[in-house]
């Protein structure tokens, strides 16, 4: 078994891109105090509202932009029934996941009569990959970090944007004091509703792109349930950062790297694809436990070194 | 005393028209979308309201359906009763069906059913609880999120049964992927003969009485209730909160277990799920329908299974796909969930008691400073 190892790091930033997404948008939530399980089923309207969107407009700008619209539309909707029909946020973004799988299929066959893909019926465009100037002809370099799409380097832009925003600007300020203690945000004059809309629409815009780049980038085409636990894998990188931007990236990457891992195996070695398809899950729940015990671990040091003083 | 008592009964009565509305809203949109999309509406949404009661068969169906639905709706009860999403039912009923059929056909026709069946379903609750132990366990000691965890556990559970259904239970005589015939020892026999219900009903019926008992009768029952309630004061009062919702999530999953060996038993004649069945998402609308109490379940179940059953007589003789019901049933969680939705005509009504107390307290001094 020979291992392309450039192939594989190049796949991994590729797999990492729609968790980078995903974590972004949970990350925003979280910082203000909400835990956003919905983001699984606005990515999956977001992939479908993107290569709709793509083919009765006719162009990728129109699909993208219809991703994006989607992501932002769900995510204001979940809001509404969070914030405006105060309900319980678990079960609501649950019952959303579920309206989201079975919706989708609907929507899709009712557009295409087709319940499984769109590959078939719709006109197949693409976000456009791109080869940076200099870094491409670096012997190894150039191929794992060029080449890729569009929606990647924004991804890896966004890191950075999102922590601008969170750190450096007053909306982001306002985002983080409601998420640390509400009634004391809303007692110096921040509306806490109005502040919970903009971060589910923060979070819908990053939700839009994640599925934008699934359906747009990874394939060209919507397939039913293709998120495949996706918006969880990137909400459980975000919550083992602690809601660090570049943590969360860093994890995403990691959990790229298990599923490109599982990918190569595939190809590779005659493994039954069953465990193999278990990886990227088995992988999330490992390090769930780890973080978590770490996490309890230096609690419980931090209460002792009290009890000390 | 008077005027709070009449206050609660305004409350839960206001509760079950909150549930009856968020209903029929649902079932509103489910016509509105028919109408919508149909060539022919006025046959298609005749089709969905009463082609469920148009023959025998269909009404069986409909008991048949709801039998799985109830169980569910009644492990989801145990969950959702200590506040913990814990989702892994979806998975455990897939892979307890997967493993009894294993079992089963591997002891084959040499036990009597009455042995057989209650063997098959302490299995299926077995891996229940196996499986139910790892994200409980997880929350308990790690703290981790219950929900996400089960999630992930799901796809690893799924891709473990279709393994199993693969490369070990394969029937490789017949040109589709599925289990050999399960033998007649493990296949729950008709009752009510036309109607064709399945005697799994009688499970699931005495699974609710358990439950009912165990949550209203019972200590830990009282205890599990209020730690769903008010967590603080349970940990206030010396309960270990921890431990109670631990407890309750094994028992979710010990009935889910048994919903997944109920359904093969009583609906199937080879196991065939290449994916999971979606059962334990229609356990939580269930319990939510229920509102957490298990006596209310089957109310619950059998609404859904009847509007399962109109949604496949409408995908059979008309032109909508079935997958319109989980648009629905997602609106139906909402409304309910929904602690706003008609709250403002809760409140009115309460007012306006209060009012009414007020004044007749003051009409009474009146009288009295007359006097």
């Amino acid at each position: 078994m020979t291992i392309d190892i450039a192939a594989f790091l190049f796949d991994t930033i590729k797999m990492a891109t729609p968790l980078i997404f995903a974590a972004l948008a949970a990350l925003i939530n979280r910082h203000a105090g909400m835990f956003n399980m919905g983001i699984e089923g606005m990515i999956l309207c977001a992939a479908l509202g993107a290569v709709t969107f793509a083919h009765y407009g006719g162009s990728m700008i129109t699909g993208l932009l219809g991703g994006i619209a989607v992501g932002i539309l769900t995510g204001l909707f979940i809001g509404f029934s969070h914030l405006t029909g105060k309900t319980d946020l678990y079960l609501t973004t649950i019952a959303f996941n579920l309206m989201a799988t079975g919706g989708t299929v609907f929507v899709m066959y009712l557009m295409t009569g087709d319940k499984s893909t769109t590959g078939a019926a719709f006109r197949s465009y693409l976000v456009p990959n791109i080869d940076i100037p200099l870094i491409k002809d670096i012997p190894f370099l150039g191929k794992v970090l060029s080449g890729h799409s569009l929606l990647t380097y924004l991804a890896f832009v966004s890191i950075f944007l999102v922590w601008f925003l969170l750190y450096k600007t007053r909306i982001g300020l306002r985002i983080r004091s409601v998420g640390e203690n509400p009634m004391a945000a809303e007692s110096v004059g921040i509306s806490v509703t109005k502040v919970g809309y903009i971060a589910f629409l923060l979070c819908g815009l990053f939700s839009g792109l994640a599925g934008t780049f699934l359906s747009m980038s990874w394939v060209s085409f919507f397939m039913k349930g293709m998120t495949s636990g996706r918006g969880y894998i990137g909400l459980s990188a975000q919550n083992m950062a602690n809601g660090s931007p570049l943590g969360s990236a860093l994890v995403s990457l990691l959990f790229g790297a298990t599923t490109s891992l599982a990918t190569t195996m595939k190809s590779q070695t005659k493994f039954p694809t069953e465990f193999l398809d278990m990886i990227p899950y088995l992988a999330t729940i490992l390090a769930i436990i780890l973080t978590n015990i770490y996490k309890i671990n230096k609690k419980r040091r931090i209460e002792k070194g009290k009890a000390a003083e | 005393m008077k005027g709070s008592r009449k206050t609660q009964l305004i409350e839960s009565i206001m509760e079950v028209v909150r549930i009856v509305a968020g209903m029929a809203i649902a079932y509103g949109v489910a016509l509105l979308i028919l109408f919508l999309i149909s060539d022919d509406p006025a046959f298609i949404i005749k089709q969905f309201i009463l082609g469920p009661f148009s023959s025998p068969r269909r009404i069986g169906s409909i008991i048949n359906l709801a039998v799985p639905f109830i169980i569910c709706g009644i492990s989801m009860c145990f969950m959702y009763a200590v506040n913990k999403f814990n989702l892994i039912g979806e998975s455990i009923f897939m892979l307890a069906g997967c493993i009894i059929t294993f079992v089963g056909v591997k002891i084959g026709n040499s036990l009597p059913m009455i042995v057989m069946v209650p063997l098959l379903l302490i299995i299926g609750a077995i891996v229940g609880v196996v499986l139910a132990f790892i994200p409980a366990i997880m929350d308990r000691k790690l703290n981790a999120n219950v929900v996400v965890v089960s999630l992930m556990l799901n796809s690893v559970v799924a891709q473990l049964a279709i393994w199993i259904l693969r490369y070990h239970m394969r029937d490789t005589t017949i040109g589709y992927t599925a289990s050999e015939i399960i033998p007649e020892s493990m296949q729950l026999p008709n009752i009510f003969g036309s109607l064709k219900i399945g005697s799994g009903i009688i499970i699931a019926l005495i699974l609710v009485v358990i439950a009912s008992i165990l949550f209203f009768k019972t200590s830990f029952g009282w205890k599990m209730r209020l730690v769903g309630a008010n967590p603080r004061f349970a940990k206030a009062v010396g309960f270990s909160t921890l431990g109670i919702s631990f407890a309750a999530q094994l028992l979710g999953g010990a009935i889910a277990g048994i919903g997944g060996a109920t359904e093969i038993m009583n609906s199937y004649k080879r196991y065939l799920w290449m994916a999971t069945t979606g059962h334990g998402f229609d356990g939580l609308l269930v319990a939510v329908l229920a509102k957490k109490n298990p006596i209310l379940v089957p109310i619950g179940a059998l609404f859904l299974a009847y509007i399962r059953i109109g949604a496949d007589v409408v995908n059979t003789s008309g032109d909508i796909p079935y997958e319109f019901i989980t648009v629905i049933q997602g609106i139906i969680i909402l409304l309910v969930a929904a602690e706003s939705f008609l709250s403002g005509t809760k409140n009115k009504l309460i007012f306006r008691e209060v009012q009414k107390e007020e004044e007749k307290k003051k009409a009474l001094q009146a009288k009295e400073e007359a006097k």
